[in-house]
């Protein structure tokens, strides 16, 4: 019998992670989620900056979800200074983080995940067998790029959208550029729905989640709302996101865990698609259907699924917010003005990996004097480690060599970014 | 000559210059065919972690031992090292302030469960090892990335530009965001190669570049003075990016505020 499992590096993840998995007596003792990626110590580091930096160094947490903490770091900082930006903003802003999503979700199921269901080491190897499926991938991912050009003014870390407002704003020829080609993009979507419905999802991993996200701020699904939904039924306002996100420190990881009531949850593609999936309408809807995400599974695998279906609603969505914006007309305005104040405020995004939060405080002179980001990997660390333990308690009587590969294909279905994780907080010690 | 082989790793970051390959999805499969890619964890499973190359692409910083350890094990394995971003070039947002012990930092992240973390005071890789290619940008800028794969590929290294920001924006004929506007520009000291994209959307150069060579930090630090701008202010945007670089020591800085 085994004694132990380790895999030293995660590949096709973002960020430097392993596993170690101890057995004794032929039981599971020990899993654990390791993270040896070194801590960059944000959140002090901001301390005393002007309220104008901090997005712009804070973004940089993460390349892939750069967006996210873009829009969620500005919304921190104006909700703290008290500052309203208008709808064309917003819409702006939430183009930019559906454009993020769907650079993520191709990159994720393309280059990371699909490759291990098909059995291939990369989406290059995968090319040499499926060569149109990579293109298709690499231009869905080439155009999420480009929204996120277009908008933010960088594919990675916005140069464009600013406290208040946007910098430059696109004009009425680029979003119409951007609709055309969203259209060859919702049928490669699509397209991407039937592979992933060929998929075949084992199911080592199930085991009851609980499930959380935020709940939509209008009709339909959403990346954005001001509330937190739990799969327990519960809902809290985001200001109160520490209730839920209680995290700990663990001494085999950079990156802090979170717990709510002592149990940990699933934040994500299928966390979004547990709690709101049946707001979904239009052609995500039917893919919702299709792969069989209408019912609550518990198996993460069916993250990847669930990634399937949010590319044909970030798709259908931005075609939306564009004809939204062409039909009121772009107007020509300049970021709102800021006055400095002392405040503090929380701004919160369903990143692609999940729910992100910022939360800061300014004094008066706007500088900033706290500053916390949780972010959804990090959140999902503790529900990664009791999905391993299932997933070894299942497959104990297999050789190691086939446990191992499947324990990387679970951690994989989470998309980690491991950057994100170790974002690194003040925590207050009980 | 074959096909020469390569590695693409990260060390602690945001792995932002390592999407910015993956970001060439024209170029990709390009790339692929004529690079012999021996590893990278980022993108690809079963990669040769022991194999000499000939060139070895690395993003982020040395934040930890494990990094230098890496770094190190890298530069041993490859002919030529390619730092691939800010944080690799200059240290990055990590060596913001490497004047707070790390002690302090760490009790303030993770409180005494944290002694058991083993930090070092961000470093960029030049600090470590011989760097025989220095592509800055946060993220890199990727034709610049494309045009550096060229050239190597002929057996070059890419000539990079050692004009500013300041410079591009003036041949863009960008209105200027510093004299005209009085904004908190970095333009005139940041190395060029992104096109001046921040002035291009009417925001002022926040230096994600890091200097150009030979920057002339005094005379930028003494314009923004007679601009307003306070002290704290000029510091916080001169110290974001590459605060380790000699050309933002504080006893420079001091001499353009005093003048």
């Amino acid at each position: 019998m085994h004694k132990s499992i380790v895999i030293d590096h995660l590949c096709r993840v973002e960020g430097h992670g392993g596993i170690t998995v101890r057995i004794k007596d032929d039981k599971v003792a020990d899993v654990n989620m390791d993270i040896f990626e070194g801590p960059r110590f944000f959140e002090p580091l901001v301390v005393g900056k002007n309220y104008d930096e901090v997005a712009p160094i804070l973004m940089r947490i993460c390349a892939i979800c750069s967006a996210s903490h873009t829009v969620a770091s500005l919304m921190a900082v104006e909700s703290a200074l008290g500052i309203k930006v208008s709808p064309q903003t917003r819409l702006l802003r939430e183009l930019l983080v559906q454009g993020g999503n769907i650079e993520s979700h191709a990159l994720h199921l393309f280059c990371l995940a699909i490759p291990d269901f098909l059995g291939y080491p990369s989406a290059i190897a995968l090319a040499s067998d499926h060569l149109q499926e990579v293109k298709m991938g690499l231009e869905l991912k080439k155009l999420a790029n480009t929204i996120q050009e277009a908008i933010g003014g960088r594919a990675i870390h916005s140069v464009n959208a600013v406290v208040g407002g946007f910098g430059r704003l696109p004009t009425r020829g680029a979003l119409l550029d951007l609709k055309e080609q969203l259209k060859r993009g919702l049928e490669q979507s699509l397209a991407t729905v039937d592979l992933v419905s060929g998929l075949q999802v084992p199911d080592f991993c199930t085991s009851p989640d609980v499930y959380v996200a935020l709940s939509s701020d209008r009709a339909g699904y959403s990346l954005f709302g001001d509330k937190i939904l739990l799969s327990t039924g519960e809902t809290k306002d985001i200001g109160m996101y520490k209730e839920i996100c209680n995290e700990r420190v663990v001494a085999h990881s950079h990156a802090k865990q979170s717990l709510f009531k002592g149990k940990p949850f699933a934040v994500g593609a299928l966390a979004r698609m547990v709690l709101n999936g049946e707001n979904l309408s239009g052609q995500a809807g039917k893919a919702r259907g299709k792969l069989g995400l209408d019912t609550v599974s518990g198996n993460m695998l069916y993250n990847n699924a669930a990634q399937a279906v949010e590319l044909v609603y970030s798709i259908e969505r931005s075609t939306e917010i564009i004809d939204e914006l062409l039909g009121a007309g772009i107007r020509e305005e300049k970021p709102v003005e800021v006055e400095a104040r002392a405040g503090t405020g929380t701004g919160a995004v369903e990143a692609p990996r999940g729910t992100l939060y910022h939360s800061y405080s300014f004094d008066k002179a706007g500088r900033l004097t706290e500053a916390d980001v949780i972010t959804p990997t990090a959140q999902n660390l503790a529900n990664i480690e009791k999905d391993l333990r299932s997933s070894v308690e299942n497959l104990i009587d297999q050789p190691k060599e086939s446990i191992a590969p499947k324990l990387e294909m679970v951690v994989r279905a989470y998309d980690p970014c491991i950057s994100c994780a170790v974002h690194l907080l003040e925590v207050n010690f009980e | 000559m074959g096909k020469p082989k390569v590695g693409v790793y990260g060390l602690t970051g945001c792995a932002g210059d390592q999407l910015v390959i993956l970001n060439c999805e024209e170029e990709l499969l390009d790339i692929a065919g004529a690079l012999d890619i021996k590893s990278f964890p980022m993108a690809m499973s079963g990669g040769d972690e022991n194999c000499p190359l000939d060139i070895v692409f690395v993003d982020g910083t040395v934040v930890q031992p494990k990094d230098e350890e890496m770094l190190k094990n890298l530069r041993e394995r490859a002919k030529l090292l390619i730092a691939i971003g800010t944080c690799a070039v200059w240290g990055g947002v990590a060596a913001m302030s490497n004047e707070t012990p790390r002690e302090e930092l760490k009790n303030k992240v993770y409180g005494p469960a944290g002694q058991v973390f083993d930090t070092v005071v961000p470093q960029p890789l030049s600090s470590f090892v011989k760097v025989d290619l220095a592509i800055s940008g946060c993220p890199i800028e990727k034709e610049q990335l494309l045009q550096a794969v060229a050239s190597l590929l002929h057996g070059d290294l890419p000539r990079l530009p050692n004009y500013s920001v300041c410079t591009e924006c003036k041949m863009s004929e960008y209105p200027c965001l510093l004299v005209e506007k009085g904004q908190l520009c970095l333009g005139p000291i940041t190395v060029a190669g992104c096109k001046a994209r921040c002035p291009s959307y009417g925001r002022p150069c926040i230096g994600c570049r890091g200097p150009v060579e030979e920057a002339n930090v005094s005379s930028e630090v003494r314009l923004l003075r007679e601009k307003g701008f306070t002290w704290v202010d000029i510091q916080n945007r001169l110290r974001t990016f590459a605060a380790p670089a000699d050309c933002f020591e504080d006893k420079i800085l001091k001499e353009g505020a005093n003048a």
